[in-house]
């Protein structure tokens, strides 16, 4: 089974799937043996990842007035 | 103070400990709904909305499941009604199509790396763009599941969507948002 073959392009399907998990069926095992040695499903996989990444540092500061205006909406100020 | 106590303090009245809970999460409110919408007034409105249906149902509040996955429940939906009204998302037809998602000729290094986006608005621009092209279900997914980082089966809770469902929009949001970047931040 560790001898099946993946076309990069199901090894970039299988990126946009599962990246996060954590699999060990023989199909990943022989998708992460394919990733190792391949230039272009490994700069595939790291544009994913920094889309991600992109998007989890891109953040806003809650400013004052909204955090004013919130509590008094509320009926929370002090 | 534990959540757990401070929760039932403010079922029982206590406005201290309900300034306590609100405190705590307004930031990731806050951040989240501007994540969706992109825009600081709608967040601040769909904040105000999201703790406005906290208080009316704190008593509702069993601690079944977290109080931080009930508010991304309230949120999320305040989240999908605002996007829902707008008619741009009724046909997301390319969306169903995960083949066309994935595209292996154009596979290069990207010119900017994730750390530069706080000192980058014309990256900002491109982010904003990008996701803005997303319909509604595959953003909050897409939110949840990647950029909160909540599991596949909180996510399909908050959504109401199955695992598989959650796999699917999580997968083709994905593919549609690297490609959509990788168009703005190639090497030429």
């Amino acid at each position: 089974m560790l001898n099946e073959k993946v076309s990069c392009h199901e090894v970039m399907n299988h990126i946009c799937d599962n990246l996060g998990e954590d699999l060990n069926s023989p199909r990943c095992v022989a998708i992460k043996e394919h990733l190792d040695n391949c230039d272009s499903c490994q700069k595939y996989f790291k544009s994913v990842e920094d889309t991600i990444q992109f998007y989890k540092l891109y953040n806003v500061e809650l400013p004052s007035e909204s955090h004013k205006s919130l509590m008094k909406k509320l009926g929370l100020e002090e | 103070m534990e959540e757990e106590i401070l929760i039932k303090l403010a079922q029982s009245g206590d406005r201290k400990a309900l300034s306590e809970i609100v405190k705590k999460y307004e930031k990731t409110i806050y951040n989240f709904a501007f994540k969706i919408c992109r825009n600081r007034e709608r967040a601040e409105h769909t904040m105000q909305e999201t703790f406005l249906s906290m208080i009316k149902s704190l008593d509702q509040f069993t601690g079944k499941s977290k109080l931080s996955t009930w508010l991304y429940t309230v949120v999320s939906n305040h989240c999908l009604m605002l996007m829902r009204a707008n008619k741009k998302f009724e046909n997301s037809a390319s969306f169903d199509d995960d083949e066309a998602l994935i595209d292996e000729k154009s596979i290069t290094d990207w010119s900017v790396s994730p750390d530069k986006i706080m000192e980058n608005s014309e990256l900002k621009e491109i982010l904003d763009t990008a996701i803005n092209e997303l319909p509604p279900d595959y953003k909050i997914v897409f939110m949840l599941r990647d950029v909160e980082g909540l599991s596949t089966e909180e996510t399909g809770e908050i959504t109401n969507l199955s695992v598989a469902a959650v796999k699917s929009r999580l997968h083709r949001a994905r593919a549609f948002l690297r490609n959509k970047l990788n168009g703005a931040l190639r090497y030429a």
